[in-house]
């Protein structure tokens, strides 16, 4: 059993989590952040790339678009290594209202959201595969964001002001005293151990889980609707910039470019379960229906991987609730010793990627409304480490990495760039890693081959520098696969059958990884949600015998 | 004389045209570019696994050919059923005396090799350089590899063999690292230059000598499936510098076992009077009922219409783009349109519905995966089935484009392609 004592837990690390500890920490708490299973694991690390200009939102929610577009510069700023500053076009196509591009304009001017139109021609020029049959073009300022490259380094810049980050640790208890929250109860899900947090604070930042830490506080139901998105990634930048039908906001009208790829997106349905995930395959058609109505021609186009994710809606009483894209996207902040009388707790829900600093802040402040402390928010002020200011990402960043190392160190990942000592680098961080989790934080496997060559690099890699033995190493292979099979079986057609029979050919046919002996029981998980009276999730069930959470489809870009 | 057009130079393809102008046929093979064999492990997999037809949970086959014969009985739809165990053991018997100083094997009995991750593998034939692999010769095992050579981790390879036993006896595997990059200061080597390097005398004796300096008293020594790409003694001058037995591993592609028999094969072809003709991909055809008169070649600026009296098509499966599967769920195979089975002969083709999909996608990425089990149906001369009748009468299919069998999962891949391909060129020639 390990202690520790902090001033405010925050539970869940996704961007708002994440945000919030920084917050906290540069204000000077203690301030210890749980996360069940990796950081942007969930929904951070499960959309589709957009930092938003704001656009999307000018005529039906002028305020998020304001805060958007104050963020995205924010954003930009203090991470830039995380986004890439791609601009953006709203396009009036062929069989859409080209009145509402005055709509548009007209919403853009009044939420201060930079947009400016240009000629049909013009945008082809920008962007020749778009439909030429285009009528309106709007230039923006989105860009697009790495999910994962932007909690770690919020995560990191966290750290350098004393807070704690506890990955792959599950709250199973909230302990309340008679003056409100006093600690929580965790487990850590890769060693078994317990772990007791005394703490006057707790933020929950759990996003689709959010009602469920609310229930294990013990306060009146937050009701939380998950609604699921299915996004595709493209094997190739169909286009350098963000696409936006410029029409009322729809299932598939965004295309987004992010590293080497692109990414269209989203499908939005009730879901009861953010847990399981499907990603049915009429939903992928949906979404390839609507990129071909962007650039003719997308259906013929590779696709490379599929994933959902699960928007962290709060349901607002004024929407109908199987209407989920327009419940609250603002942000909710629930302070519950106003609204339960249980001090001490405060309830962050809904909201965007991109002005997850912006929520922060106002979580942050709700905390201190509660305690009476006053400090200022200084997260908009200060870069996050390991970031060059004024240097934004670019597609051409690896290349030019490996240029500058490429006699002296192996590329264990074509397709994205890794090198060894990139890997090893992060696997020395993170001793207890999956290959997964090392490949949110390096992109390893998640090119066109989608780890065929260089999963069993890596797991040779865990052997021959003891960072595991051989049925680890297998296991963390064989696991590898198994969850890329997740986003690759809903879009196997076209080139990626072809790449699918090349992996199999290699790993059951020359390799024969299929008739490798299983791994020895790992030690067991801790039975956490069965202590609450309720049922082992999937993913709790699938993590009984491998060491990464088995979850639909997570992003191969973001 | 008479004419043959192969196309595709995989294993069948290049097996069919061999016999094909050995035969006397006058034969052209026309490929879009290299075939599958430099993908391959470079061993001849008859059937290495056939859980359900053994009925345990691993299934390893001790006897190929005997338990193909009894696999095609059960499973009617299976690529063995048409081409038949005994005709298939002719055909992989006719390879390894083809082509004697790369293929080995008794054809009676599987050999079981260690694989680069360390797992047990069956096949029938393999090259003289893995032969001491062969399990049931050596258990006490050095594992080595290069530094520079990230495609094989004898950590891995070694730490596997070690918790697994073989005939009742636990194997005894030790990695060791040896520090020699295929070219000087290089420090990504990949396997082919490792094996250009090692075509030469000079590197030959340098690789050998700190493989031996590694060693303690083991048995036998396995390395990375590098020992020469031109010259096939190189093996043999290693071993003999390391002073006991040494054997490859097979790793993944561009595999230099495979490239050996690509370049055999080739040269066999040759000598044998195909006509090779590369960079050309078949874009339609000619039919007059059920005669197919000439395929369209697409070269470098040109279609061409090539006549010829018989025709074999051995363009491989899903991995070659022969067969596809459109976003709209549309299965088909690429110029011919031939009528598609699947697994157990099921009807296929067409536009799939989700729930078709369903069935042929498994969710699960090690269950069978039944989509790559489709493929043509064939009558005994390989000639392509609709509702029992041939498509056509001078048109044969073989090689991965035959239904019936998932080929990496149960390690069959290389009987099922010369088999058919020897089944497809007998029965044009009228060879019993």
């Amino acid at each position: 059993m390990r202690k520790l004592n902090a001033d405010v837990v925050v539970v869940g690390g996704g961007s708002t989590g994440t945000g919030v500890v920084r917050d906290a920490a540069m204000r000077g708490y203690r301030a210890i952040l749980v996360e069940r299973a990796d950081l942007a694991q969930g929904t951070s690390g499960r959309f589709h790339g957009l930092l938003h200009s704001g656009g999307r939102y000018v005529v039906a929610d002028p305020l998020s678009a304001a805060e958007c577009a104050a963020e995205n510069a924010v954003i930009s700023r203090i991470q830039p290594a995380a986004v890439e500053r791609t601009g953006g076009l709203f396009i009036v196509g062929p069989g859409d209202d080209p009145d509402f591009g005055d709509v548009f304009l007209a919403g853009a001017k009044a939420a201060q959201v930079p947009a400016e139109e240009i000629s049909p021609g013009a945008a082809l020029r920008l962007e020749p595969r778009l439909d030429p049959k285009l009528r309106r073009a709007f230039q923006v300022l989105d860009g697009t964001v790495d999910g994962w490259q932007l909690v770690w380094s919020a995560a990191a810049s966290a750290r350098l002001w004393g807070g704690q980050i506890l990955t792959y640790t599950e709250i199973v208890e909230i302990i309340r005293g008679s003056e409100g929250v006093r600690g929580v109860r965790a487990v850590d899900r890769k060693t078994g151990e317990a772990i007791e947090i005394e703490c006057g604070f707790l933020i929950n930042c759990a996003g689709p889980w959010a009602g469920r830490v609310a229930t294990l506080a013990g306060v009146r139901p937050v009701e939380v609707v998950p609604g699921r998105g299915v996004m595709v990634a493209m094997a190739h930048r169909l286009v350098n910039r963000v696409v936006n039908r410029c029409a009322k906001p729809a299932d598939g009208d965004i295309l987004v470019p992010v590293h080497t790829v692109c990414v269209i997106g989203t499908t939005d349905v009730k879901v009861a379960d953010p847990d399981n995930l499907a990603i049915p395959r009429a939903e992928v058609r949906q979404m390839l229906e609507a990129g071909e109505a962007l650039i003719p021609g997308f259906q013929q186009a590779r696709a490379l991987h599929a994933w959902a994710g699960a928007r962290p809606l709060v349901k607002d009483d004024r929407v109908d609730d199987s209407d989920t894209r327009h419940m609250s996207r603002g942000m909710a902040v629930i302070d519950h010793a106003a609204r339960d009388g249980v001090a001490g707790l405060v309830t962050v829900g809904g909201g965007k990627l991109t002005t997850y600093r912006l929520m922060a802040q106002h979580a942050v402040d709700a905390m201190e409304n509660q305690t009476g402390r006053r400090h200022p928010c200084r997260t908009a002020d200060e870069i996050c480490p390991g970031q060059t200011p004024g240097r934004n990402y670019l597609v051409s960043c690896r290349l030019q990495e490996r240029e500058a190392d490429r006699l002296d160190d192996q590329i264990i990942c074509e397709c994205e760039l890794v090198s060894r000592r990139a890997l090893l680098g992060l696997w020395d961080e993170f001793p207890q890693a999956s290959l997964d989790d090392l490949r949110r934080q390096s992109r390893l496997g998640m090119g066109p081959c989608q780890g065929g060559f260089c999963s069993a690099r890596a797991a040779g890699l865990a052997c021959a520098t003891g960072k595991a033995d051989g049925a680890q190493a297998t296991g963390l292979l064989r696991d590898f696969l198994a969850n890329r099979w997740l986003g690759l079986a809903p879009v196997l057609y076209g080139d990626q059958v072809r790449q699918t029979a090349l992996d199999y050919w290699i790993f059951q046919g020359a390799l024969d990884v299929d008739h490798l002996p299983a791994a020895p029981n790992r030690p067991a998980e801790p039975p956490a949600a069965e202590d609450q009276g309720s049922p082992p999730t999937r993913r709790q069930a699938s993590l009984a015998c491998s060491a990464g959470p088995a979850v639909a489809g997570e992003g191969v870009s973001l | 004389m008479a004419t043959a057009l192969v196309i595709g130079a995989g294993l069948a393809g290049l097996a069919a045209a061999i016999r094909l102008a050995q035969a006397g046929w006058q034969t052209t093979l026309a490929s879009k570019g290299l075939g599958g064999l430099p993908l391959s492990a470079g061993t001849v997999d008859v059937l290495g696994y056939a859980p359900a037809l053994l009925g345990d949970p691993t299934g390893r086959v001790a006897r190929p050919f005997e338990t193909a014969a009894a696999l095609a009985a059960h499973d009617p739809s299976h690529p063995y059923a048409a081409i038949g165990a005994d005709r298939a053991e002719a055909a992989v018997g006719w390879l390894r005396d083809l082509l004697p100083e790369l293929l080995t094997g008794d054809l009676k009995t599987n050999i079981t090799l260690p694989t680069a991750v360390g797992a047990l593998r069956p096949t029938c034939l393999v090259q003289p350089a893995m032969a001491a692999g062969d399990l049931a010769q050596n258990r006490s095992l050095a594992i080595v590899g290069p530094s520079q050579l990230k495609d094989f981790s004898p950590e891995l390879c070694a730490a596997n063999l070690a918790r697994q036993t073989w005939q009742g006896r636990p194997l005894l595997a030790t990695a060791y690292r040896i520090d020699l990059p295929a070219r000087p200061d290089e420090a990504d080597s990949p396997a082919l230059a490792y094996a250009r390097s090692l075509d030469q005398t000079a590197y030959q004796r340098r690789f050998a000598e700190a493989v031996k300096r590694r060693l303690k008293d083991e048995e036998a020594v396995g390395l990375p499936a590098v020992l020469g790409l031109r010259d096939r003694q190189a093996w043999l001058e290693v071993q003999e510098s390391v002073g006991r037995p040494v054997f490859e591993i097979p790793l993944p592609p561009p595999s230099v076992p495979g490239l050996r028999l690509n370049d055999a094969l080739t040269a066999a072809a040759q000598t044998a009077g195909v006509r090779l003709v590369l960079g050309s991909s078949v874009i339609g055809f000619a039919a007059a009922g059920r005669r197919l008169k000439s395929v369209t070649l697409r070269q470098a600026g040109r279609d061409q219409a090539w006549a010829a009296d018989a025709f074999v098509y051995a363009p491989g499966g899903f991995e070659s783009g022969a067969l596809s599967l459109d976003a709209a769920g549309r299965l088909e195979e690429r110029v011919f349109q031939l009528p598609l089975r699947g697994a157990g002969g099921s009807r296929l083709g067409g536009q799939e519905t989700a729930a078709d999909l369903g069935r042929l996608i498994n969710a699960d990425y090690w269950a069978e995966q039944r989509l790559f089990a489709a493929g043509v149906a064939v009558d005994q001369a390989m000639r392509p089935l609709d509702e029992g009748e041939a498509v056509f009468d001078n048109l044969h299919i073989a090689g991965g484009l035959l239904a019936g069998a998932v080929r990496w999962s149960e390690k069959s891949g290389e009987g099922i392609a010369v088999g058919s391909a020897a089944a497809a060129a007998d029965a044009i020639t009228g060879r019993r």
